[in-house]
């Protein structure tokens, strides 16, 4: 990890990103919203149901990476301003995917956080360009990717004078099959280790697993994740995109009151007596 | 040519068919204050036979008489509606049709050249109200206005604020991302500047907002935007990209409402101009009557006196009406110890005005 000079867990004090009224960082955040942008009331339904049950922000994809180019590809700039219209109505900052470089500069005039995308972790155009705005930059974890090389493409985005950088674990590719990927839980507190970045957990993707979310968002409370991003939406049988792994309000709603006390608990727990 | 660009052209054709018509249906209303009456079978007969002599091959002389008999038959409709025609500076969706549309919700909005075409056309008759900005919370006095509030006898019936808010527009087909030139008056231009760099945008001074808008629709530039109000949007069927992206705290201008007649309600808001002899205190004894009698001052501002420099006019809003028991009494001995005192009229105080952080 020697060629890390702004990520490493020794160059900085641990990182806070305000955004809005939420510290990044300090307090646990919970991003929830629907994989796709679809339609208004999509948008509108979900982000109020995200918001009752008590979520700090609002995901939404408007450019859509997908595995296939037949499939759903986003609403675009359209999208965007569905969702800049339903956080702003809710109180809610939003935060969307980018993939093209040369939409970055638009997507950061109304996204409150910009995410890449675990396919173009390593697209480095595109993590020099997001370096360049004055947003902070979630980074998902490249589906095949090591810690050193997630690492390496914060240090891009860093290097280009963009402080704000939040680590997202999406999983990961192994043999396993029951599993859509494999949930690398310890990479929470390895980059604990590692780097002053904070790091959040997404339970979706990686568990493709309806069944699995709510077990795998409470095992990332206890291994210090810094919050989650989940998938929900009003009504997932018709979602145009991951229908069968996203939360229902109702299941988004149950899995926020077991977490939250999760949380209070953990912030309770005596320190380990050893510097660990 | 393929079909979707062959669509395209025929797309823009309508769109310019349709402003084109809205135009013509604003002069119809002009002309209207030039007659006695709305039917003039002699000037229909003119319009036909001038088209007659027109020789296009794909447009048969039945159609034309009929698309023009149509066309004539809906503004003698609109004539006989009688709408008050509206008056502001600008192309159509300037801000100061904005300001039109919410001080006279139903009246038909005429696009002036110039400022004095605003005035001169309501004193004259040919026109029934005017809406002039009047200042700007950023940038200060609309001087050419003030100076024409002091020159003509026209009363101010009505005041609105209105919060400056720019769009950036772009025609429907073209693509965000394709954008280089934004095309607006630099004014607009200015406020806009960090919002320009950011997206490595060009800015390109225009005549104005408007003006702005409608040239980009006409001309259908793809890698070009304007910076206009909202309003433009829909008249020049435009996209809007982004809304609201000045850089500093929202802007706004105070536009007032212009009659030939005094405001016939009860107004709670005046509004007087005067100058002082150049003696020691005279503004000072002026104000003072104000205060003693306990009269909530909203606006003062100073202009040169174009015929006397040196000298300065005054311009004074307040709270209440001129004919007010206790106001009357003081604006009397203002003008004793004034010069070319004028009133400019009471009327209605838009309410969102001087709230505070209004």
């Amino acid at each position: 990890m020697k060629n890390l000079k702004l990520a490493a867990h020794s160059s900085s004090e641990k990182t806070i990103i305000p955004v809005g009224d939420l510290e990044i960082g300090r307090d646990f955040v919970v991003i929830a919203g629907p994989c796709s942008i679809e339609s208004r009331e999509q948008t509108m339904t979900t982000a109020a149901a995200v918001k009752a049950s008590g979520a700090d922000m609002l995901r939404g994809g408007a450019f859509k990476p997908r595995t296939s180019p037949y499939s759903f590809q986003g609403l675009g700039l359209e999208g965007l301003k569905l969702l800049y219209e339903a956080g702003r109505e809710n109180g809610l900052p939003i935060i969307t995917e980018v993939i093209d470089p040369r939409d970055v500069t638009w997507v950061a005039e109304f996204s409150d956080i910009l995410q890449i995308g675990t396919r173009n972790m390593q697209n480095f155009s595109l993590l020099k360009e997001v370096g360049m705005t004055s947003r902070p930059v979630l980074l998902k974890r490249g589906m095949y990717s090591t810690l050193e090389e997630w690492l390496n493409c914060a240090e891009y985005i860093l290097s280009e004078g963009n402080p704000n950088v939040i680590l997202c674990e999406r999983g990961i590719r192994t043999f396993e099959q029951y599993t859509r990927n494999t949930l690398d839980l310890s990479a929470v507190p390895a980059l604990k280790e590692l780097t002053h970045l904070p790091v959040i957990i997404d339970p979706t993707h990686s568990t493709g697993r309806l069944s699995l979310i709510e077990p795998m968002s409470l095992a990332s409370v206890a291994a210090g994740a810094d919050g989650l991003i989940v998938e929900v939406h009003h009504d997932p049988e018709k979602a145009l995109c991951d229908a069968d792994q996203a939360l229902t309000p109702v299941l988004f709603d149950n899995l926020m009151r077991r977490i939250r006390p999760l949380q209070a608990f953990m912030q309770n727990l005596p320190s380990c007596a050893m510097a660990c | 040519m393929q079909l979707e660009d062959i669509r395209h052209k025929i797309d823009n054709i309508d769109r310019e068919m349709l402003v084109l018509i809205q135009e013509r249906m604003g002069l119809a209303l002009r002309s209207k204050k030039f007659k006695q009456q709305t039917s003039d079978t002699d000037r229909e007969a003119d319009i036909l036979a001038r088209a007659g002599q027109m020789n296009l091959d794909l447009v048969e002389q039945p159609f034309t008489r009929q698309l023009l008999e149509t066309i004539i038959r809906e503004s003698k409709r609109l004539q006989e509606e009688d709408r008050e025609l509206v008056a502001f500076q600008g192309e159509h969706g300037a801000y100061g049709e904005v300001a039109s549309r919410r001080l006279v919700p139903s009246g038909a909005y005429i696009p002036c050249m110039e400022f004095v075409d605003v005035f001169r056309g309501v004193e004259e008759g040919y026109l029934d109200l005017g809406v002039v900005p009047v200042e700007n919370s950023l940038e200060g006095a609309v001087t050419q206005v003030n100076d024409l509030l002091t020159t003509t006898g026209l009363h101010v019936i009505g005041e609105v604020n209105v919060p400056v808010r720019h769009c950036l527009l772009a025609t429907k087909s073209s693509d965000y991302r394709e954008i280089r030139q934004v095309y607006s008056h630099p004014q607009a231009l200015a406020q806009c500047r960090s919002f320009l760099m950011r997206n490595k945008l060009e800015p390109v001074p225009y005549y104005d907002t408007a003006g702005a808008a409608k040239m980009l629709a006409r001309e259908n530039l793809g890698a070009a935007a304007a910076i206009a109000s909202r309003l433009c949007a829909g008249l020049y069927d435009l996209k809007i990209i982004k809304e609201g992206i000045e850089d500093g705290p929202s802007n706004s201008t105070r536009f007032m409402l212009l009659s030939k007649t005094p405001y016939d309600g009860t107004g709670d808001k005046t509004s007087i101009i005067f100058a002082v002899p150049h003696q020691a205190g005279k503004l000072y004894d002026v104000l003072r009557l104000f205060a003693e009698a306990g009269i909530n001052l909203t606006r003062i501002a100073s202009m040169p006196l174009r015929s006397d420099p040196g000298n300065y006019n005054f311009f004074l809003d307040f709270e209440g009406h001129h004919e007010a028991e206790n106001i009357a009494g003081v604006l009397e001995q203002v003008r004793s110890l004034t010069v070319n005192f004028k009133t400019l009229g009471s009327y209605p105080a838009d309410a969102g005005i001087d709230a505070p952080n209004g």
